[in-house]
């Protein structure tokens, strides 16, 4: 049986996450703890950190700006601007890129930035995808490596040393500049940070004929490298009182587009409409923990009053682990055909990372599937 | 000397991965098939898998999720938790482990490691022994995932399975668990100066330097890390490396 | 296509060898029938246990006669592996002195300690040091690795049978061969790269 939290819908299974005593889970509580938080002490604090940065002269960009043309960035790249830095803003480009993705990062640049797309080598970066879900059931695994090491390396490139991320998991912490010896970044901290689920970029030396040749943007900076650009960076998400919902609403006050109906296996049309695959990568959370994008949307909502628990429960019921048949209206077959494998392959690679404890089998211990080859979970909620 | 060997360990709690501070605080950490997958890509050592609720839970072992993970499986992997009958070691042993782990039973029941020796040969019994530090400086053998004191030496209990017919001990300190400190070299000596049989040190694992200390000054013949490389970027490929700068004998 | 029988006669974790067998391109078939031993073109008999269980346990299902007139009379390939190597020999004194299947000249005895080496069961990653040509260990070089567990060994009585040596307690044999019949007291199939390639020059015996 799974547990559920008794505020929000969050299962236990989901990593990092606690269940307390009182079965409130440990994200409810950190959004809890904002009430207490002095939001202009923060926001002071944030501007003495930026004023660190500024550049004097103009000669060099503030600070780097890791965007994907999506809510969230959009949103920190105008805060940036509106704080009176100068933004360097740093797009890694992602798996697949959809139309919607394209049109709302040539958005942003229009409002008036400086912009670098840096494109990893698309044919490699598909061979890439096709062995991260294979080997760890995670498609988008090389899109949350360039992540982060993409504007890292032009951080030391270009010499800007801040790097302004948007919000992070661990709500309290407000990143390596906020301490009052300006951390450093080092290869340690990312790599325990970025949680890259066990695989790391030289696992894949040798696979498929990948060469170290083929890595060279999926390479963090040395420690030295670091050390000499004294490269920090800091979470906008501790210093706003973060609201995913509030920065589309933002953004979109500023050009940014949404999709026409809520997208695909999710309850909102304003995120995650830039990455083809992100469908997929949805689903194989859904299969290994028992919550997909849906659990995650509706907890959000729930903690900031918008759903009662009982509505979000049925929306998720409806919405949650569905089959990705389609994502952004594109096809699953495309999406496949991309990374080169076929829908029988793709069932299986999925049927073996099922956490079987969590869904519904037959007497042989098969999985059930309905006519759409949707699981079933053992409980959607606390008996 | 057979190469040192360096073995992940992998522990399971009710529906996937766990790691635990002192055997308490449980933190979920993922999804075990993935996890198998990473480390069989890596071609390690070998494996340990441990259930940690089967004998708290008075259950047997969960031989669908051995079965499982045991396909993706291609290095030696040793499993425990909730082992207490023959019956279960040849279940176990059928489903894919290559060696089983026993615990509780071991103390409990001593009769039972003379039992699966036999039947399947000292070289697939692993007799598992946690053991926790006194203030005065001894040890003490607990059962039940560290919860139930026995009044037992780790170091009587190891010599007294050996001569059961055991062919491998796996010791833990709990204390030291999870905490990324350094293995509780004193004790894993005392043990492997005892028994003739290979010594597995567990417990503490941060650094590679730990674990070259406690194969050195330990004398261990094999070292388990779980923390250490599911929370840092450290690998079992990279530790090897640094043992093998150390003078040690590894396989690369 | 190779059909490659895997002998089950009740002494456990054939999952393994199968699906390294599938891994190297072979077909495996589990199996204790003389049918299916007749119609394979190679032979495997894997096994971990005592030498007395292990034999007792091929006597009782034929299997002794059967492989016999497989591997002596047919001259199908055989490998053994691990026990399977050991109950080659002439006979063995795991359990009290039993007579094995004779062809290999030689006894199973335990390992004894020597010097440093006094850990025993013989558990983890060893050096095979190959003696020779055989076409098993083609391509695999002379020292690798490959995964031991075992407290006992088959001492040859005759130089040209030994294929390997893995020194420890005093050096021990680690692979034998008479024709095409092989043995190795190592698992291949839990030795990952080094292990599949000798699987594979097996099949291609």
């Amino acid at each position: 049986m799974i547990k559920y939290c008794r505020r929000c819908i969050m299962p236990e299974t989901k990593p990092d996450l606690f269940i307390d005593a009182e079965e409130v889970c440990s994200a409810c509580r950190s959004f809890e703890r904002r009430k207490e938080v002095d939001w202009d002490a923060r926001k002071l604090e944030l501007e003495s950190v930026l004023g660190r940065y500024r550049s004097k002269n103009g000669s060099n960009y503030d600070c780097i700006v890791p965007v994907s043309g999506g809510k969230d960035s959009t949103f920190q790249a105008l805060r940036m601007l509106e704080l009176g830095m100068n933004p360097l803003c740093v797009t890694a480009t992602t798996d697949h890129l959809s139309d919607l993705g394209r049109r709302n990062i040539e958005n942003l640049k229009k409002r008036g930035v400086d912009y670098i797309e840096i494109t990893t080598n698309p044919v490699v970066r598909r061979t890439i995808n096709r062995l991260a879900l294979t080997q760890v059931g995670d498609i988008s695994w090389p899109e949350h490596v360039t992540i982060f090491t993409v504007p890292i390396r032009v951080a030391v490139q270009f010499n800007i040393p801040l790097i302004i991320w948007g919000e992070n998991p661990q709500n309290e912490y407000g990143g390596p500049a906020a301490a009052s010896d300006n951390s450093v970044l080092t290869r340690r901290w990312l790599e325990e940070f970025g949680g890259l689920l066990g695989l790391r970029v030289s696992d894949l030396f040798g696979q498929e004929r990948i060469e170290l040749k083929h890595l060279i943007q999926y390479t963090y900076p040395s420690d030295d490298e670091l050390k000499r650009v004294g490269v920090t960076g800091l979470f906008l998400g501790y210093y706003l009182p973060w609201d995913g919902y509030g920065n589309a609403l933002y953004a979109q006050a500023h050009g940014f587009e949404t999709y026409h109906k809520a997208v695909e296996g999710s309850l909102v049309n304003y995120e995650n409409l830039d990455n083809v695959q992100t469908g997929i990568h949805d689903y194989f959370k859904f299969l290994k923990y028992g919550f997909g994008r849906a659990t995650d949307l509706a907890c959000m909502h729930i903690r900031r009053g918008r759903l009662s628990r009982a509505d979000a429960l049925e929306m998720v019921k409806a919405h949650d682990g569905k089959f990705p048949w389609v994502y952004l209206g594109y096809p699953i077959a495309d999406v496949l055909k991309e990374i080169g494998m076929t829908l029988e392959e793709f069932q299986r690679v999925c049927d073996r990372f099922t956490n079987k404890k969590l869904f519904v089998c037959d007497s042989r211990g098969n999985l059930t599937k309905d006519k759409d080859g949707n699981l079933t979970k053992v409980n959607d909620d606390n008996t | 000397m057979p190469k040192i060997r360096v073995m992940p360990t992998l522990l399971f709690k009710e529906v996937g991965l766990v790691k635990g501070v002192g055997f308490d605080s449980w933190r979920r950490v993922g999804s075990a098939m993935q996890a198998v997958k990473v480390y069989n890509m890596r071609e390690v050592d070998e494996l340990v898998y441990l259930d940690v609720t089967a004998t708290t839970d008075k259950r047997p072992p969960d031989f669908e999720s051995v079965d499982e993970l045991a396909d993706e499986c291609f290095m030696p992997l040793t499993v425990g938790g909730g082992v207490r009958t023959v019956e279960d070691v040849r279940r176990l042993l059928q489903v894919g482990a290559d060696k089983v782990a026993v615990n509780t039973a071991a103390v409990e029941n001593p009769a039972v490691i003379r039992e699966m020796a036999q039947r399947f040969g000292s070289q697939c019994v692993v007799v598992s022994i946690d053991a926790r530090r006194r203030a005065d400086g001894t040890h003490e053998v607990y059962t039940h995932s560290g919860t139930v004191a026995t009044r037992k030496d780790p170091v009587s209990l190891a010599q007294e399975v050996e001569a059961l017919g055991a062919g491998e001990i796996l010791l833990t300190s709990i204390e030291r668990d999870g905490t990324m400190t350094g293995y509780d070299v004193e004790l894993t000596r005392r043990v492997s100066d005892a028994v003739s049989i290979p010594v597995i040190a567990s417990g503490g694992a941060g650094t590679y330097a730990h674990m070259a200390e406690v194969l050195r000054d330990g004398r261990a013949s094999a070292v388990a890390a779980a923390s250490m490389f599911h929370f840092t970027e450290q690998t079992p490929l990279e530790a090897k490396r640094y043992l093998r700068e150390q003078g040690f004998r590894v396989r690369l | 296509m190779k059909t490659v029988a895997v002998v089950d006669y009740g002494m456990c974790n054939l999952d393994s060898v199968r699906r390294a067998v599938e891994e190297c391109g072979g077909t495996p078939v589990v199996t204790d029938r003389a049918e299916d031993l007749e119609t394979a073109t190679h032979i495997i008999l894997p096994g971990v246990g005592s030498f007395r269980d292990g034999m007792h346990n091929l006597r009782q299902r034929s299997l002794d006669v059967i492989l016999r007139e497989q591997v002596v009379g047919r001259q199908i390939p055989f490998l053994g592996i691990c026990l399977g190597m050991q109950m080659l020999a002439t006979k063995g004194w795991e359990g009290g002195e039993t007579d094995g299947l004779g062809w290999i000249d030689g006894e199973v005895r335990k390992l004894e300690p020597v010097g440093e080496d006094r850990r025993i069961p013989h558990i983890g990653w060893n050096e095979v040091n190959v003696a020779g040509n055989s076409p098993l260990f083609d391509g695999i070089g002379s020292a690798k690795d490959f995964y031991f567990v075992h407290s006992y060994h088959l001492s040859c009585r005759n130089e040209r049978d030994v294929l390997a040596r893995t020194s420890y307690c005093g050096g021990f044999v680690a692979a034998v061969g008479r024709g095409q019949v092989f043995g190795v007291q190592f698992h291949p199939e839990k030795s990952q790269r080094a292990g599949f390639q000798l699987l594979r020059n097996f099949l291609s015996v």
